[in-house]
């Protein structure tokens, strides 16, 4: 009975990170367009609902009715199971973000602000942030498609070389905090936002955004879907619901990579003043997580795409090298610091 | 020196700032340059050319007299008259039928300008999208419609008109020469 409840509790957990997961994706796309088009003088989408609120329901309705079509040729087995190799390990990253202080407590029963915490939370995302490249790579060649098949190797060829510098970049906020769980490491942050790893570790919080807009397939780095050379890249030849998982995917992972980014160096739930923790935890959280994907959102419309040779010399002579210098920097303080 | 300078800004993204601070200006300056079209119509300029219409006289008789110079002045032959003799009036003429082809017109205005008793002008109607082509070939009495739409404030029939007519219906009452009997 009593195990029963706890596996009540924590699907009830999982269901309520997922719709809101979801939600903030849909709303995404809406803030983005908005952006986007307020940065360019124009109105973005106005006619569905009072300024276009409801734009993200009428886009997932037309994508939900759409017809299915898989192209002759395709390898029909990976050319389905891709989106879901693309959306899962997107989405599954969330489980362990805290996204809040304090837990509440119910009788003899606990329900705390994150789905779970093991003790290698960020290893983990990690390792299923990675696990996504091989269903962009699946999708691309199984679709029979060149622009397709380019979309994939450009993006396992992208995600390779920005994936190095990323692991690397949060080595710092993991030595400096001594552990892996996402947890401990909001909380190793607490105190005012001096504490906070952006202002000890900044080369890496720089390195991490980039590798996560490079990770995210965000422009300027979005070469794996570059419509204006390879139409949409990986996820050309697919349409209706596959096609939204994988722009899901696109977009739970941009709010993952905020996350993480919000958690290692932004200290997470923390307030920047110890005065101003009146506020509740997950107003900071979320504002933090907003601030970034506004922030992502700001440099597409500024920035245009880099070419495929210039990415890759940055990503293997300037971004390789300078995590490698800023662990080995960061090891040597920490390791004097830890001597006095 | 310089190349420390470059290095600087390099580091520190210097270029990309400025494009930053380029694209939030915009973001607040909140100015629009598109329309929502279907809600709000711009202002067109007066010489604007859209579809040709027939005008009308205060007295509501359509100023067109049949002459067909719009025909011939049409770049794109859209236009088609049928002249014929009025019954009521002798060597008075009209157009009996007259076909704009709106599909194929290219809104120059020559037809306009060739007129010779200003019976033509160009609307400001441009909202011509239909899902059957045959509503855009418009005859005399479509293009009268429209005219009145457009253009409520009609000439003056020239007065001197009026004892033309009484003196052509004298005329033909003593057997006026033009008359046509059975003349080849």
């Amino acid at each position: 009975m009593d195990l029963a409840i706890r596996i009540g509790i924590v699907l009830a957990e999982i269901a309520a990170v997922l719709g809101v997961v979801l939600t903030h994706v849909a709303y995404l796309t809406y803030m983005e367009r908005k952006i986007l088009s307020d940065m360019q003088d124009r109105l973005g989408p106005m006619e569905v609902g009072p300024h276009g609120l409801l734009q993200p329901l009428a886009d997932g309705l037309k994508l939900f009715f759409k017809e299915d079509i898989i192209p002759t040729g395709a390898n029909k087995i990976i050319f389905s199971a891709a989106p879901i190799l693309v959306l899962i390990p997107a989405l599954i990253g969330f489980a362990v973000v805290p996204f809040g202080r304090d837990s509440l407590v119910i009788g003899e029963f606990e329900i705390t602000p994150y789905i779970t915490d093991i003790n290698v939370g960020i290893l983990y995302i990690l390792a299923f942030s990675s696990l996504g490249a091989y269903g962009v790579l699946l999708g691309g060649w199984a679709s029979n498609s060149k622009y397709s098949l380019l979309g994939g190797l450009r993006s396992a060829a992208q995600v390779i070389s920005y994936e190095l510098p990323l692991g690397l970049s949060l080595v710092g906020p993991i030595l400096l905090s001594g552990s892996l769980s996402m947890v401990t490491m909001t909380e190793a942050q607490g105190g005012g936002f001096w504490h906070w790893y952006v202002i000890t570790q900044p080369i890496a919080f720089v390195i991490y955004m980039i590798c996560a807009i490079a990770e995210t397939n965000r422009l300027p780095f979005d070469l794996p879907e570059a419509e204006s050379e390879l139409v949409a890249g990986f996820f050309t030849e697919y349409s209706g619901m596959r096609f939204s998982f994988f722009f899901l995917a696109e977009y739970a992972n941009m709010i993952l990579v905020s996350c993480i980014a919000v958690v290692a160096f932004l200290g997470g739930w923390q307030a920047p003043f110890s005065f101003m923790e009146f506020v509740p935890p997950i107003v900071w959280f979320l504002a933090k997580v907003y601030f970034l994907l506004f922030f992502y959102i700001w440099l597409r419309a500024t920035v245009p795409r880099l070419r495929f040779d210039q990415l890759m010399a940055f990503g293997w002579k300037v971004m390789l090298p300078l995590s490698l210098v800023n662990v080995l920097l960061t090891s040597i303080v920490k390791y004097f610091l830890n001597q006095m | 020196m310089k190349n420390g300078m470059n290095l600087i800004k390099t580091v520190f993204f210097s270029e990309i700032l400025k494009g930053l601070y380029l694209t939030f200006k915009h973001l607040l300056a909140q100015r629009v340059i598109t329309e929502q079209y279907p809600r709000e119509k711009r202002v067109l300029p007066d010489g604007y050319r859209g579809v040709i219409v027939h005008l009308r006289y205060d007295d509501n008789t359509e100023k067109c007299v049949g002459c067909a110079l719009c025909e011939a002045a049409c770049p794109s032959h859209c236009i088609t008259v049928e002249s014929a003799e009025r019954e009521d009036i002798p060597q008075k003429r009209y157009a009996k039928r007259y076909i704009l082809d709106v599909t194929k017109c290219v809104f120059c205005g020559f037809c306009v300008q060739a007129c010779p008793v200003d019976a033509l002008a160009s609307s400001k109607e441009y909202e011509m999208a239909t899902t059957d082509k045959r509503d855009l070939i418009m005859d005399k009495e479509a293009m009268l419609k429209l005219g009145d739409q457009y253009f409520p404030v009609r000439a003056k029939r020239p007065k001197h008109s009026q004892d033309r007519y009484d003196f052509f219906k004298t005329m033909k009452q003593t057997e006026f020469p033009t008359v046509k009997k059975g003349a080849a």
